[in-house]
């Protein structure tokens, strides 16, 4: 009986230890997307290069959605990956499409001039693409598998692991019939 | 028919020249339905939370994200969305994290119930703790006075006395009768000194040695639940006082007070003179430039609107067209919003307005550089240098590049 008065304290303050354990070791930025397992929202704009895309278009292939910005630090680091991704795998079907965000046409050419990457980007006016994704902020990676439903969302930037294993997933996913369901 | 729409045959009827019907009834409300609608904007910007500044709602943050979703439901509240329609429709982006104050279910109760949880359960531990100080100071006084030191010292005088006694009997000096009745009373002190001795246990003692020890607990107690009660009672109020519709969750602080209607005393005026007479055309083409600078699509497009139903064939009228150019192309509806362009470089072809939005529509939506070229070229020219010139001189830029390769 003692004890029992002994551990109430301790036991009533438990909840609360565990509750700022959970949230304390979590990272605040990442927060879970509704979109995986969701047909990827389509979409028409023009590109950078001047011509018109459209997503759905590009059913039937593996789509690398990339958000990004010339003003982004964090992008430089992940365009290279993106870049050696696009040689090894754009035989086999994997189609990357840039969206500028938040940024000018002038800037977003410069910086892909200096850069390289061959794959269309796209411009996103008001927003409303991003929002449409619900973006939080740039770098964001949409991994789109051959039906059109994204799989996986990324937030930050790519790593070579993260682009390998997606990508390669996705590319065997249809390619063995397909309706499998994503891990 | 949606809103967008309605504009969209609105502005077809006019360039033709015919006078829409029904559609003064429309603007004569203008400026009262104008507050009306951004008050419901503010309401249900208030409870999204920006992706940005994730601390505040997108009525609040200063971010360029939160401005456009603020657009979105602003747009989409014009078109008759109810706030539970929008909130969904941001809900289904970004999941509930989007929403300032999460739904009472699942693990979102946490945070409903978690503080009144808490609340009664810190004022149940200081009933509980109040409660036993009480009851242990009301053992102390009613426990035979004394502490063990003095009890064994008294037992030792009293059982010294009783052989005194005993001696003195034996000696003569005491009459039976005395000794008898000292004895007897000797005896019972030194059994009430017994039993007191056998319920004070020796820590309670010590502890109690001194008396004014015993009132410190009742101090700390006392100022301790007085504080609590004012942090409590203070938190509380700004917590659940009722806010009114519109008002921010997270505050206002760091709202952008420029884009406020009232902060602009211009604005006001105008709107002042189109709610006396709806038909007073300057009014409603500076109106329509002052909502388009503030990005207030809406309220540009109505005005615009009444402006071109009224003279839609005076040069002034130009500016009026152009915007609802602007405004239609940016809503996808392309083709009426080139031709309201046309429309209003036929009326002005030197309008500066016009031109810098032709150029946009030509680059961006029609592929077409060199036209933008052209339409941009002819901006630096007849337009008098300004905020937009930077912004011009940067596109041609980018337009000559892109006609280049």
């Amino acid at each position: 009986m003692v004890n029992w008065k002994r551990l109430a304290v301790p036991l009533a303050g438990l909840p609360v230890v565990a509750l700022l354990a959970y949230g304390l070791t979590r990272d605040a930025n990442i927060v879970p997307s509704p979109l995986p397992g969701r047909p990827a929202p389509d979409f028409v704009r023009a590109t950078l290069g001047g011509d018109s895309l459209r997503l759905s278009d590009l059913r039937g292939q593996v789509v690398v959605l990339n958000f990004w910005a010339s003003w982004c630090i964090p992008c430089l680091q992940e365009h290279p990956l993106l870049v050696a991704a696009d040689q090894r795998w754009r035989d086999q079907g994997l189609r990357i499409v840039g969206v500028v965000y938040q940024d000018t046409p002038t800037n977003a050419r410069d910086w892909l001039r200096e850069r390289g990457g061959a794959w269309p980007n796209i411009l996103d006016p008001g927003s409303r693409l991003s929002i449409e994704y619900g973006l939080f902020g740039v770098p964001e990676t949409f991994f789109i598998d051959r039906r059109g439903m994204v799989a996986y969302k990324h937030i930050g930037p790519v790593s070579a692991d993260v682009l390998a294993d997606w990508i390669t997933r996705l590319l065997a996913d249809t390619a063995t019939g397909g309706q499998g369901g994503m891990p | 028919m949606s809103p967008r729409a309605t504009l969209v045959l609105l502005v077809m009827a006019a360039m033709a020249g015919a006078p829409a019907p029904g559609a003064s009834q429309v603007s004569d409300a203008t400026v009262a339905r104008d507050t009306a609608l951004e008050r419901r904007v503010n309401a249900v910007a208030s409870n999204l939370r920006c992706p940005v500044c994730q601390g505040l709602s997108i009525l609040d943050s200063p971010s360029e994200l939160a401005q456009d979703m603020k657009r979105l439901v602003r747009e989409q509240v014009a078109t008759g969305r109810t706030r539970a329609e929008i909130e969904a429709f941001f809900v289904q982006r970004y999941g509930e994290w989007v929403l300032l104050k999460p739904p009472a279910h699942g693990a979102n109760l946490t945070v409903w119930l978690g503080p009144a949880l808490l609340f009664l359960g810190g004022g149940l531990m200081l009933v509980v703790a109040v409660r036993r100080w009480l009851r242990r100071s009301g053992e102390q006084s009613a426990a035979p006075p004394g502490t063990q030191g003095e009890l064994l010292a008294r037992r030792e005088i009293l059982r010294r006395s009783l052989d005194e006694l005993q001696a003195d009997l034996a000696e003569g000096k005491l009459a039976q009768a005395d000794y008898d009745a000292l004895k007897q009373r000797d005896e019972a002190e030194l059994a009430a000194v017994r039993a007191a001795l056998t319920t004070t246990k020796p820590e309670r003692a010590s502890a109690t040695a001194a008396g004014g020890r015993r009132m410190r607990p009742a101090v700390g107690w006392t100022v301790g639940t007085i504080v609590f009660g004012a942090v409590a009672v203070l938190a509380l109020r700004g917590a659940v006082a009722p806010r009114n519709e519109g008002d921010s969750i997270t505050g206002m602080q760091f709202a952008d007070s420029a884009e406020r209607p009232a902060d602009n005393p211009r604005l006001g005026e105008l709107e002042a003179r189109v709610a006396r007479d709806s038909n007073d055309h300057p009014a409603l083409l500076e109106l329509g430039h002052l909502y388009m600078q503030q990005q207030r699509l809406q309220e540009a497009a109505d005005v615009s609107m009444k402006a071109v139903q009224l003279r839609p064939t005076a040069k002034e009228t130009a500016e009026a067209f152009a915007h609802l150019g602007m405004i239609l192309w940016g809503a996808n509806e392309l083709d009426a919003g080139r031709q309201a362009l046309e429309q209003a470089l036929a009326l002005s072809p030197d309008l500066p307005e016009a031109l810098l939005y032709k150029g946009i529509v030509l680059f961006a939506g029609a592929n077409d550089p060199r036209g933008a070229i052209g339409a941009w070229e002819r901006y630096l020219v007849v337009a008098p240098p300004g905020a937009e010139t930077a912004r011009v001189r940067s596109m041609l830029e980018a337009a000559r590049q892109a006609a280049r390769d």
